[in-house]
């Protein structure tokens, strides 16, 4: 028997627009020691069904209008709430994608790990936090009797993340639902919680529901992978043949839009190669499909150099005590040096917190320096005027992180694009203005009618879109991309990815392509930047980073890169 | 998708759930009797004696008459519009005075914020009753000191969100955006943060304004307020010599006008703040 049986599943969403059917007939099986990978896009249905399992979905607005889900034989959908508590975080538990968000902050947490073990294994306070204590360890958390003291915003991401899963085997759980738990990590901690996630399920035996938009994550880790999209399962296979032999078009897109390591086509393929509108297959042309090599001469590059940092720094003081004394610093940039060539890009990569974003944001004067200089076309821009430095941010522009906070909810798009033209008066009139605004959302593949809207009624790559054609507004000729596709989904960050190369094929743009994700940065960069504690500890032509790094930190970086080959 | 924008969709929200629904009207037909009242369309003739004094609520007088035999359904009536009008001009006073000092303050931090910070709060250790008393001493006893003094008096909790707010929005990277598009900062703050931070401004508006009707209220029934003029707090002072002889009407009717606006005030401000706080929408906005 299995251990979870989905059938014929239907969930739908009642709003004020209407009916969303959010899953639409799914059926998958967990079987004890199995891990299951649930893969699709952002609003693909696959946390929904998830969150049916463990009978979470908020009603109203939901409905599980249709199926059975069996868990151990017994329909879970029958049960009644007192009934589905004692399973929840007993026999089935989840593991969440936001550590930061789902540790409650005012408990020390040890004492959220006893919670469940109180709640549900009947222990007294002392024997539970000794058990917790316990479980600390098993995950991974060096001293672990003085770490359960302390409180969430103590411990970093991975370590809050570790204290999640603690949490979620601290009942022996038949079943481990996890929802995208590594997408807000760094990919060397990624892989250690993976590596712990797999490791616990090989010791006690759980079945394991593993929700993820990328593919090559779950890859050496999964059994049988369900690829979900548009609310269906469109594929249900084993992991080998999903990887070697894809027959479903969208499985083939997701293989193929993710940037490897070695060879990359010159565009990347994307879901909208292999598939039209209407989820016809349709045919990749060879020449599509071509490797294309990247020849950078970094010694021989004759373009000019468009930009040059020398010797920047940036500190922010560290104050405390009653009078805010500064009693220290912290070095986000520390004595940075590099030059850029007109027309290239520079990828900078490192783990959050290397201080990668606040060194664009210095060149930008977002953040202003505590030293040293950045030279523009020869032009010191750290010691500029606030009315020179106006006249210049029309040439260099960024494009920010999240689309969902970079762009003003109360505006249109229309507004949203013309007022950077308006600050630096491109064009004579408002009309014309908004001709060009029309032209910009041609050009990042929008369309024109679009333009009265509001940003909440855009999904996260289309908003990415709208950012990019906002900096493109003053024909700039530098822009720096913070972390620009690392929200998106990975079909998505290859159309946004692809768009960036055409643009910069047209307009001739040089960028700074900050990222944490090795394998975008290697496919889009001419030379690659590895940044750790503030200085730049690797630079070097891309080809040449990834193929022989000179420095251990890279090479952990790129150790850490899940291959998306599966497992024998 | 259609096209509307965050206004229009929270107008819709109220309209859709009965009670705001009711509460906005209320409002609505306030807002109209004070206008008509202030036009002099309506009850221009309070004053005149219509009755004997004293007649109990019957077909005739619907809310009785009062010593002089006035038709208490006027006065009632004519106090929406002294009510609405303080709560009108007082919160025309206070919300730019909070909303500037706030806005600085939250934007450009440092010692700026630390003036304004400390104006604030030495102001509101001052009890509110004793200011309002002693402005309304200063001034001359009327309508207008009324105004004066309940505008100058209850702007700092409007400061102090409007301050909170900018705090968190300035650093969001729409507005890192438009520095990095060249804008300054009269943009930055009243082209970008401000409207987003305006839905806190509505609200408090809506729950001040009762706040305001009240203490008109209160200054009136101490002898402070409105003259020349019937308004709710004088008919419920008048109450004082009258209820031992059994004439409550005067108190009942005065109070329940002022229940009912303060009732609705209070439901609309709450119904605003589902509709427009962009916290309990997610992602949404």
């Amino acid at each position: 028997m299995s251990l979870l049986e989905v059938k014929n599943l239907s969930v739908e969403f009642h709003t004020q627009e209407g009916i969303t059917r959010a899953v639409n007939g799914a059926s998958f099986t967990v079987n004890p020691g199995q891990t299951v990978g649930l893969v699709g896009e952002s609003g693909s249905g696959k946390s929904v069904s998830a969150f049916s399992v463990m009978g979470l979905i908020p009603n109203p607005p939901g409905k599980i209008v249709s199926g059975e889900i069996l868990f151990n034989g017994k329909d879970i959908l029958k049960m009644n709430e007192a009934q589905m508590r004692k399973l929840r975080g007993n026999d089935i538990s989840m593991i969440f994608q936001e550590p930061m968000t789902s540790l409650n902050p005012v408990f020390k947490v040890g004492e959220q790990i006893a919670e469940s073990l109180i709640l549900h294994k009947g222990m007294n306070a002392k024997e539970a936090l000794e058990k917790a204590i316990e479980l600390m360890d098993q995950v991974g958390i060096p001293n672990p009797k003085s770490r359960a003291l302390a409180y969430p915003h103590e411990l970093s991401g991975g370590q809050k993340q570790r204290i999640m899963i603690a949490m979620a085997i601290a009942c022996d759980p038949k079943l481990l639902i996890c929802d995208e738990p590594t997408t807000a990590l760094d990919v060397t901690i990624q892989k250690q919680v993976l590596d712990l996630i797999f490791g616990l399920q090989q010791e006690y035996n759980m079945g394991v529901l593993f929700i993820t938009h990328d593919l090559a994550v779950i890859a050496d880790i999964a059994d049988e992978v369900v690829v979900m999209y548009k609310s269906n399962i469109v594929e249900r296979n084993s992991v080998k043949s999903i990887f070697n032999s894809p027959s479903h078009p969208y499985s083939k897109g997701l293989l193929a839009c993710r940037p490897g390591l070695e060879s990359n086509p010159k565009r990347l393929l994307t879901v909208s190669d292999f598939m039209d509108k209407e989820g016809n297959e349709l045919k990749v042309s060879d020449e599509r499909k071509k490797p294309f090599t990247k020849t950078y001469d970094y010694s021989g590059d004759k373009n000019p150099i468009l930009l040059e940092v020398k010797n920047l720094k940036t500190y922010f003081p560290v104050k405390a005590g009653f009078f805010r004394r500064t009693i220290g610093h912290i070095k986000a940039v520390d004595d940075v040096s590099f030059q850029l060539r007109k027309g290239r890009t520079l990828g900078l990569v490192g783990e959050s917190g290397c201080g990668k974003t606040t060194l664009g944001r210095t060149i930008l004067r977002l953040v202003e320096p505590t030293e040293g200089s950045v030279y523009y076309q020869g032009q010191d821009v750290t010691g500029l005027e606030a009315k020179e430095l106006q006249a210049l941010r029309s040439k260099m522009q960024i494009i920010f992180q999240d689309p969902y906070s970079s762009l003003n909810p109360r505006m249109t798009i229309e507004q949203i694009i013309v007022e950077p033209m308006k600050i630096h008066k491109v064009g004579v009139s408002d009309n014309e203005r908004v001709d060009l605004a029309k032209q910009l959302m041609e050009k990042v593949g929008l369309l024109t009618s679009h333009l009265s809207r509001y940003p909440h009624q855009f999904s996260g790559g289309q908003r990415q879109r709208i950012a990019i054609a906002r900096a493109l507004a003053l024909k700039p000729e530098f822009i720096i991309c913070d972390e620009s596709v690392s929200a998106l989904d990975v079909s998505v960050q290859a159309q946004v990815l692809n768009l960036l190369l055409d643009l910069q094929d047209e307009f001739d743009l040089t960028y700074i392509f900050i990222s944490h994700d090795l394998s975008v940065v290697n496919f889009i960069s001419d030379e690659v930047g590895v940044m750790y504690q503030g200085k730049i500890v690797e630079h070097a032509v891309a080809s040449e980073v990834y193929n022989n790094p000179q420095m251990g930190y890279t090479r952990n970086l790129l150790s850490a890169i899940p291959k998306g080959i599966p497992k024998s | 998708m259609k096209k509307e924008s965050l206004w229009g969709e929270a107008l819709k929200k109220i309209v859709k759930d009965k009670i705001s629904l009711f509460s906005l009207i209320v409002v609505l037909v306030y807002t109209i009797i004070a206008i008509l009242v202030s036009l002099g369309v309506i009850v221009g003739d309070w004053h005149q004696t219509v009755g004997p004094n004293y007649a109990p609520p019957s077909s005739d007088f619907i809310f009785g008459t009062d010593f002089l035999g006035r038709d208490v359904f006027k006065k009632v009536i004519y106090g929406v519009q002294v009510a609405m009008s303080v709560g009108f001009i007082s919160s025309m006073i206070s919300i730019p005075i909070g909303v500037v000092l706030g806005a600085t303050a939250g934007y450009f931090g440092g010692v700026v914020d630390e003036i304004i910070v400390w104006f604030y709060t030495t102001f509101s250790s001052i009890p509110t009753i004793m200011l309002l008393i002693s402005i309304s001493f200063i001034l001359e006893k009327g309508i207008t000191s009324v105004y004066i003094a309940l505008g100058l008096t209850t702007w700092v909790h409007l400061c102090r969100l409007v301050r909170g707010e900018v705090i968190k929005h300035k650093n969001r990277d729409y507005v890192q955006a438009v520095t990095a598009i060249g804008g300054g900062h009269a943009r930055k703050l009243f082209r970008h943060i401000i409207p987003n931070v305006f839905h806190v401004v509505i609200i408090n508006a809506s729950l001040q304004f009762q706040v305001a009707i009240k203490s008109e209220v209160i200054l009136s029934y101490l002898g402070l307020g409105v003259q020349e003029q019937p308004s709710w707090g004088k008919m419920i002072n008048d109450a004082k010599q009258e209820l031992t002889s059994g004439y409550w009407w005067q108190l009942a009717f005065a109070t329940l006008a002022m229940f009912l606006i303060v009732l609705a005030f209070n439901i609309l401000g709450d119904a605003l703040r589902d509709a427009l706080d962009p916290k309990l929408k997610g992602k949404e906005s």
